[in-house]
């Protein structure tokens, strides 16, 4: 069986690769945060990636289903950042059929996606987290941005059913989880700071959500992350739950540690569960 | 009102770079490129875009998100910093 070896939480603001290139006052904030958080992803020495994710009204519109999963080999991107490096990043297709076949089988109804092109939410965490190396994906979309979308008590579920698939999966490989979002976000919406075109409505959810996370109480994070609870943290704050599925499939357990940026509503946060000795990837 | 007509106008800016050509092109041109969409904006949408009157579009139910790829792609006069004047003056204004 497959084993999980190690989740890992990150914001994806489509500025920071440029930031931390051209010497932004946060890119070196930014490069360390995110630097932490690669030292223990590369510690887990991981096979697969489960990428859970949000898509921002680039690859879904016409139709949006609530949840789904990329199958194809391989995809490139970003399609919406010209910014951020174009890259081709490989998906670990055979996995990512096998949890589609167990989470329908649990009653998930998680769409497929056979061709795809990645938009930033994946490509500029992964600009930091995995700079020089291709570790193959399984791609997990959770509609976050157009209502109605799922609880996060589904999400939840889903999380343990990815899991269940994952352990289930005739393979030895380690598996590590990372989620792409942020906690409290407005973006060109009203509730925007009054000098930009995006804000936090909610620097206190944040905060909650921190400590949350720090005592390990994913359930008691579930029961908080109401939908009128994220809709009031913003018009792109329901991408917690992607954090949401990712906790799902893990044990309840304070991070190793959180870093977080409040000014944007995000933070940095892993768990490593089974590093190796010599940390070698 | 078909918020979803503008919404679909605003999410092609992001992948369209032909769209984004012709809303910064003359006046007419940016217009020609609006009555082309489908489904069809209304009279009064095709106004408030062509204006870059993002404010209004959001108080009328369309996508804040969307809008501001107008201003992000900077098409039809428009920029990020205006985006967030004219959500602000919009909301200003309904109190």
């Amino acid at each position: 069986m497959a084993k999980i070896v190690g989740a890992f939480g990150v914001p994806h603001n489509p500025h920071f690769p440029t930031w931390s290139q051209e010497g932004h006052p946060l890119g070196a904030e930014i490069d360390r945060f995110y630097g932490a958080v690669a030292e223990q992803l590369r510690a887990v020495a991981p096979d697969v990636i489960v990428y859970f994710t949000s898509d921002h009204y680039n690859m879904f519109f016409e139709s949006v289903p609530i949840f789904s999963i990329a199958v194809a080999p391989s995809a490139s991107g970003p399609s919406d950042y010209p910014t951020i490096a174009r890259r081709e990043l490989p998906i670990a297709s055979e996995l990512a059929r096998a949890v589609q076949r167990h989470a329908i089988a649990r009653e998930f109804d998680l769409g497929m996606l056979q061709e795809l092109e990645f938009d930033h939410t994946v490509v500029a965490p992964l600009h930091f987290l995995l700079p020089d190396r291709e570790i193959p994906l399984v791609p997990v979309f959770i509609s976050a941005f157009l209502r109605p979308i799922a609880s996060a008590s589904r999400c939840y579920a889903l999380g343990h059913a990815i899991r269940e698939a994952i352990e289930a999966a005739d393979s030895s490989q380690r598996v590590a989880i990372i989620a792409s979002g942020s906690f409290s976000v407005e973006i060109g919406g009203p509730r925007l700071a009054p000098d930009s075109h995006v804000g936090v409505p909610d620097p206190a959810w944040t905060e909650r959500v921190v400590e949350l996370l720090w005592a390990g109480d994913f359930e008691q994070l579930v029961s908080e992350a109401t939908d009128e609870q994220l809709g009031e943290a913003g018009n792109a704050a329901a991408e917690l739950l992607d954090w949401i599925a990712m906790l799902g499939m893990i044990d309840q357990a304070p991070p190793a540690f959180i870093e977080t940026q409040p000014q944007f509503g995000h933070s940095f946060a892993a768990w490593p569960i089974d590093p190796l000795e010599d940390g070698a990837a | 009102m078909s918020v979803y007509a503008v919404n679909k106008l605003c999410r092609r800016v992001v992948h369209e770079p032909r769209l984004r050509e012709a809303l910064n092109g003359p006046r007419a041109t940016a217009e020609a490129a609006i009555r082309a969409a489908t489904p069809p904006l209304s009279e009064q949408e095709v106004q408030l875009v062509l204006d870059g009157e993002v404010g209004e579009l959001g108080l009328m139910g369309c996508n804040y998100f969307l809008l501001h790829q107008l201003g992000r792609w900077e098409v039809l006069g428009m920029t990020l910093k205006l985006h967030g004047e004219r959500v602000r003056a919009a909301q200003g204004r309904v109190g």
